[in-house]
């Protein structure tokens, strides 16, 4: 009664996918660099991205949304990484500093 | 015990394994390597996904890309010499991350909840049939039903489907415009700035802080004079 391929159900795809979401959720919530910060936030990405792709195979292998949701959910988390580090750099040349928790100013 | 469930398990450990390495270690740069490490494990499950478009759009993607960028981007940050403490709400953090965990295996993972249907009609509005169901909504296929296989033309499929009108062209095309203002952005974000910028941008924050003094002055915060001569830089040592 559930979905096999090869002997792998669905839902170990979604453990996997899970786990990954959460380590990469304590990795945002509990680092004290901005980039380790970022570096959780990929994690949390391709957590949803082996979601999707699992979806994909296991419901509809034929048609290609599955395939266009992570491929757009792939170029945005590239683009995303691009600002998310440009802003690092630059708030770092300004404050000698990327601790998250200092940055409490909006003014630059 | 199939083969394709032992490569399961095994770059499914690899990849878990690699990204507590990646969120609790103290070294920066390590850090990197593992999550680059993690991004080689989850193009190995695409594979084992049957799509292997995805595996190499993975390794070219994230990890020559991204990935590089992140080493980049900690090298040019260089002054806080890699060692990254926990902060303060780690503790917070992890047991939120644990109860998140728990919840997302209740609703998917081996010992799922489900719901019998028959006995909350209710729910037979949102359900097909009648059969126990997960609480998570994860499709059961009937017994002997067999999960297709992928077309072989299905990488030309997806193309076709991002320029076609009807499809996803709309999404493509907006995401072509995003990647192009992010690339104009972060190169301007990150630029190279003058001495005369630099010096700009300090005296802009100078002004900044001595406005801000000021305010808190008038409001009865800080003791002090009430206005501060022109052009003078408000003294910060009573903070």
């Amino acid at each position: 009664m559930q979905n096999v391929l090869n002997g792998i159900p669905l839902w170990w795809y979604l453990v996997v996918s899970s786990a990954l979401f959460c380590i990469g959720l304590y990795g945002t919530l509990a680092r004290k660099n901005a980039i380790a910060l970022l570096m959780g936030v990929e994690l949390m990405l391709n957590a949803a991205n082996i979601n999707l792709i699992a979806f994909w195979r296991y419901l509809a292998p034929a048609s290609s949304g599955g395939l266009a949701f992570a491929a757009f959910v792939l170029v945005v988390a590239a683009a995303e990484a691009a600002v998310g580090l440009a802003l690092v750099i630059s708030v770092y040349r300004a404050t000698r500093s990327i601790d998250p928790e200092k940055l409490d100013k909006m003014k630059l | 015990m199939t083969i394709q469930q032992v490569l399961f398990i095994v770059i499914a450990l690899a990849v878990l394994g690699s990204a507590v390495f990646v969120v609790t270690t103290r070294n920066l740069f390590r850090a990197a390597l593992m999550m680059i490490a993690a991004f080689f494990g989850i193009a190995g499950l695409f594979v084992l996904l049957d799509a292997g478009l995805f595996a190499v759009a993975q390794v070219l993607i994230y990890i020559g890309a991204i990935s590089i960028l992140v080493i980049f981007a900690v090298m040019l940050t260089r002054g806080m010499q890699g060692m990254v403490p926990r902060n303060s709400q780690a503790t917070a953090a992890a047991v939120t991350v644990a109860i998140v965990f728990a919840v997302l295996l209740l609703l998917f993972g081996p010992l799922r909840l489900t719901i019998d249907v028959a006995r909350w009609p209710v729910l037979s509005l949102f359900a097909a049939n009648t059969s126990p169901r997960d609480v998570g909504g994860i499709a059961w296929t009937p017994p002997g039903q067999v999960i297709p296989p992928v077309p072989d033309t299905y990488i030309a499929d997806f193309g076709r489907s991002l320029v076609d009108l009807n499809q996803y062209l709309l999404p493509f095309l907006l995401i072509a415009f995003l990647v192009d203002v992010v690339l104009a952005g972060a190169i301007f974000i990150a630029r190279q700035r003058r001495p005369a910028e630099v010096a700009e941008d300090r005296q802009l924050q100078a002004e900044e802080e001595a406005e801000e003094a000021e305010a808190m002055r008038r409001a009865g915060a800080l003791p002090g004079p009430a206005s501060l001569p022109e052009g003078a830089v408000a003294s910060t040592s009573d903070h």
